[in-house]
């Protein structure tokens, strides 16, 4: 954290002056902050505050819905992706997501890590069993899963499913990884060990994780940024925004004086 | 109404059947009373239902199961008095209600497809389509027969088993659309979100996510409309006509079962009627085999 401090690290993505509309509701409102290349950045804040918005703004998930719109900019690799021009499939297969739920398709282990390689890249089949053997390792499900690769995907339990969600997500080599509550629907142990991956997966990946635990948002991220109401109140350290928050909003949240 | 009552009813006589817990005011044995006669009745409706359904089957194989020899399968039907089976009313059905779920399921798919999946689009044309769909699910089979007739069968100058897989295709078409869309309709929109943000085009995700998320159902959706179309008679009056003659060219007019039956059944040779009744035991089995196969690729499913 100090070293990120003295040398500001590039961001990844950075969000400017972005306001997002669900038809006549205001969901976002001005919204300016950056996502640091190789860092994970928190995003707290009561519910139904904009920060799965923002997520949804990022890979443009929003585009799926008519009446939702944004207007602003938001920088990514030096292009503005709520521009007109943007392949979507592109985008979204460099900034992934993971949900809060575990959505594992209905197929195999290794056709649902196999499926998002396959729109992207034309592998041959070592290539392919060296990728899923890979991402799986990653997350920690290989020794777990080995033996039965091409068995249904359906049959693992909720935190296998996930971790198999975030391989998946991660197969397609994302620069950036959006992750919504990813743990919220799973049990401390499952919980532990993703946050343990998160960790890992920073060395490679820009992180953005919405959460509603704040202990995990302390645990986890570097950055951590306070939603409220469709604003940003404050973006910081998770060190100083966990002991010296700057705005009494943020206090108050923290202190779960409301929310 | 009586669902309530009887709860009621269990829970004060069952755990403690005496003391304070024995309601003995008129309104407790007024409740019982009730609770009595709505379970009385339901069983006599339940067992109505099941005597009509087994005298129905009872009677099908007392006069059907006589005619279930070799040579019904392998002889045609032949005229009265000269023995004679009916391989082509049984080849006949098999082809044309094949036919029928080739031309009319990957129609219906495609249908449940956009019913379900395009829904960006127009709601009211969803809509429109939707209630279109429907109302041809409950439209008199007779009509669709005749529609047949005037645009295939009198521009082509003759009964044709095509016109007959025609008509029972129109019949097809509105089951199929009706299962593709709920089954579509379950398959959860986290799981579509999850594929589209992976990157996947839209179609992909339609085809290789949603369809297989809801292939059983689908799949079932399909064998219903073939046990539907496989007993309908009036539409293939004016298509296919019927054929005493063995014919396998979609061309020709074109035996089948229902048909048969029909113009066997209503006949004042006694061969003939054996003959109608086996074809009516034929049809029977076939659909029950349908629904057990249903049946059990939903059981093995669920599991």
């Amino acid at each position: 954290m100090t070293v990120a401090e003295k040398q500001p690290v590039p961001a990844a993505i950075s969000v400017r002056n972005l306001d997002f509309y669900y038809g006549a509701n205001h969901a976002l409102k001005n919204i300016s902050i950056d996502f640091p290349q190789g860092q994970v950045t928190g995003m707290i804040g009561p519910s139904g505050c904009g920060k799965s918005t923002l997520l949804r703004v990022l890979n443009r998930m929003y585009d799926l819905y008519p009446g939702q719109r944004a207007t602003g900019e938001v920088i990514f690799d030096g292009c503005n992706i709520l521009g007109p021009k943007v392949n979507l499939n592109v985008l979204r297969a460099r900034v992934g997501m993971v949900f809060q739920k575990p959505t594992p398709f209905p197929m195999s282990i290794y056709d649902n890590i196999a499926f998002g390689v396959r729109l992207h890249e034309r592998l041959d089949r070592a290539a392919m069993d060296a990728r899923v053997e890979d991402v799986l390792k990653r997350v920690a499900l290989w020794p777990e899963v080995r033996d039965r690769l091409h068995d249904s995907a359906a049959a693992l339990s909720g935190g296998q499913q996930q971790r198999l969600c975030i391989a998946r997500t991660i197969a397609t080599r994302p620069e950036v990884v959006l992750l919504d509550e990813p743990t919220s629907a799973l049990d401390p142990v499952s919980t532990a060990r993703i946050e343990e991956l998160l960790d890992e997966l920073k060395a490679d990946f820009t992180i953005a994780i919405v959460t509603h635990n704040l202990q995990q948002a302390a645990r986890c991220a570097d950055q951590v940024a306070f939603f409220y109401m469709g604003e940003v109140v404050e973006v910081d350290s998770a060190d100083r925004m966990f002991t010296a928050p700057r705005e009494n909003r943020t206090q108050d949240y923290i202190t779960g004086r409301f929310g | 109404m009586a669902g309530r009552e009887n709860t009621t009813a269990v829970a004060t006589a069952a755990p403690c059947a005496s003391g304070r817990w024995q309601g003995n005011s008129l309104s407790d044995m007024r409740r019982r009373m009730v609770d009595r006669v709505a379970t009385g009745l339901c069983w006599l409706a339940t067992v109505l239902v099941l005597l009509m359904l087994f005298s129905i089957l009872f009677v099908l194989v007392r006069n059907g199961l006589g005619g279930l020899r070799w040579v019904t399968f392998v002889h045609v039907t032949l005229p009265p008095g000269q023995g004679g089976g009916l391989a082509n009313a049984i080849v006949g059905s098999l082809i044309q209600t094949g036919l029928a779920v080739l031309i009319g399921a990957p129609v219906g798919l495609l249908v449940g497809i956009y019913l379900a999946e395009f829904t960006a689009t127009d709601g009211r044309f969803i809509n429109l389509v939707r209630f279109v769909s429907d109302l041809l699910l409950s439209a008199p089979s007779i009509l669709v027969g005749l529609f047949i007739y005037m645009i295939v069968v009198v521009p082509t100058g003759h009964f044709s088993g095509m016109a007959g897989a025609l008509a029972l295709s129109m019949l097809v078409v509105p089951v199929v659309v009706r299962t593709t869309e709920d089954m579509l309709r379950l398959v959860p929109l986290s799981m579509r979100e999850a594929a589209i943000a992976l990157g996947a085009p839209r179609w992909r995700v339609i085809l290789f996510v949603c369809l297989r998320a809801a292939r059983d159902g689908v799949a079932t959706g399909i064998l219903l409309a073939l046990a539907r179309v496989s007993g309908e008679t009036a539409p293939l009056l004016f298509t296919s006509l019927g054929n005493m003659n063995w014919s396998v060219s979609p061309a020709a007019p074109m035996a089948s079962l229902p048909v048969t039956i029909y113009q066997y059944a209503g006949a004042a040779y006694e061969d003939w009627t054996a003959l109608a009744w086996t074809g009516a035991l034929l049809i029977t089995a076939g659909i029950l085999m349908i629904n057990i196969t249903v049946r059990l690729g939903l059981g093995r499913n669920r599991k």
